[in-house]
């Protein structure tokens, strides 16, 4: 009687120790390369649907933190993006664990753009030229809206005017500033002519 | 009499046969491939061959260039594929005003571009060898338009926070009072800041992304007198835009 319930205790221990180990753990760390895109936290990665891993904002690497063994086949996907993203690529990132694959998961994130728009006001002659940095458009008369190349989103912009139209004399209002989350209404940058 | 022509025969019959077998001389041309050629003006050289690479097609879009030195190189010949050198000489005053001359080096890059050795797989390969080590010579460059600085001069920043975007294209750049011993603001100027790095013949436009606490700056210089403009042959010509300014004033208390 005693010594059957040492037993039992003794297999519970032994079933709770390995329970701790997490269960067929090996000596392989998974780890990844980042190369772009990866510009605010809210990037979650997972390994064959667990083993959760945040990856934080600026990250050039990841790694998870359980060890794989020999021959574990891991599959990393994205769980959650974050919210700027529009999709990432992971590269070898399934394949069965060894020295060699653990170490050639290459990432990268396609981070999102907006359409940028600009209105224009009382615009009547022809020659004025914006630029949002590179971004160089000449602009007809009587134009209402400009639709300058999409930006990124949390990126920057900065409108300038390179030429003034043919006797008229522009300005730019609230010309600069972070591009917003949402498609419509995220600037207000005007320019204003007389 | 009958004999000796009889050897004669064979002897020609031999080299004939020889010649026939190619046993003359492999001859192998030097064959160049050139990615991003968006202006006329590389010439590539070696062993004493030029070979000029122009550019085909419409405005500057960047072309593949295909092309073959004139001369081959025989079996065991060297060749070194590089971008013509001009070796200038030219003469430099020192702080003392004693001058000397010294060689300067450039070389027959595209007109606005610089060209290096492929850096990509599979056309990373030297450009120098010995005929006969490979098959086929086919050496590989990749020309890029050059980007020249933007840079500026900062009067009067006094706050922090101050941070300058060009267009949506490059990370915004943040600028920081200069401190004096005891860590405070001096106000003084902070001169040759290269802010942005701008390709040839596209735009900038300089703008105030954050304004610094407390003050208010303004942008002027560039093309447009505001921070803006081109950077074409006259800016190329002074090694970028110098004449931007970013004055800071205090607010209004």
């Amino acid at each position: 009687m005693k010594s059957s319930i040492l037993r039992a205790g003794v297999a519970l221990a032994c079933a709770l120790g390995l329970a701790a180990c997490g269960g067929g753990d090996g000596d392989l760390l998974l780890q990844g390369t980042i190369y772009q895109g990866v510009t605010k936290d809210g990037l979650i990665l997972t390994n064959n649907g667990g083993d959760d891993l945040a990856v934080p904002a600026g990250a050039t690497s990841f790694q998870f933190s359980r060890a794989i063994s020999t021959d574990d086949e891991f599959n990393i996907e994205v769980k959650q993006y974050p919210s700027n993203v529009k999709s990432c690529t992971i590269n070898n990132g399934k394949a069965r664990a060894n020295y060699y694959t653990i170490a050639q998961v290459t990432m990268s994130c396609e981070i999102k753009t907006h359409p940028f728009t600009i209105k224009i006001q009382g615009l009547t002659t022809s020659g004025l030229v914006v630029v949002n940095g590179t971004d160089r458009r000449e602009v007809p008369a009587n134009t209402a809206t400009l639709e300058m190349s999409p930006v990124y989103e949390d990126g920057p912009y900065g409108v300038s005017i390179l030429t003034q139209p043919t006797g008229q004399t522009c300005s730019v209002s609230n010309g600069s500033g972070t591009m917003g989350s949402t498609d419509t209404n995220n600037n207000n940058v005007v320019v204003t002519c007389a | 009499m009958k004999f000796s022509l009889a050897r004669g025969a064979l002897a020609l019959t031999a080299l004939l046969t020889l010649a026939s077998c190619g046993g003359g001389k492999a001859t192998f041309p030097i064959n160049v491939t050139v990615y991003g050629v968006s202006y006329d003006g590389l010439v590539l050289t070696t062993n004493g061959q030029d070979l000029a690479i122009n550019h085909t097609g419409t405005g500057a879009d960047p072309v593949t260039v295909d092309a073959v030195f004139p001369n081959q190189l025989e079996y065991g010949e060297t060749y070194d594929v590089m971008p013509k050198p001009v070796v200038t000489p030219t003469t430099v005053t020192a702080a003392d005003g004693t001058t000397s001359t010294v060689n300067v080096t450039t070389y027959k890059f595209p007109q606005h571009q610089t060209c290096q050795q492929s850096p990509n797989y599979p056309t990373n390969l030297p450009t120098y060898g010995t005929a006969g080590q490979l098959a086929n010579i086919h050496v590989y460059y990749v020309c890029s338009i050059n980007a020249y600085p933007l840079v500026a001069k900062v009067t009067g920043l006094r706050g922090t926070g101050l941070t300058l975007a060009n267009g949506s294209g490059p990370a915004p750049v943040s600028v920081s009072p200069l401190l004096d011993t005891d860590n405070q603001p001096t106000g003084a100027d902070i001169t040759n800041l290269t802010l942005f790095s701008v390709t040839f013949n596209t735009t900038y436009g300089v703008t105030i992304l954050s304004q610094p606490k407390d003050q208010t700056c303004t942008i002027s210089g560039g093309d447009n007198g505001t921070g803006a403009g081109t950077m074409g042959l006259t800016a190329e010509a002074a090694g970028g835009v110098n004449n931007l300014v970013i004055a800071c004033v205090n607010n209004p208390t």
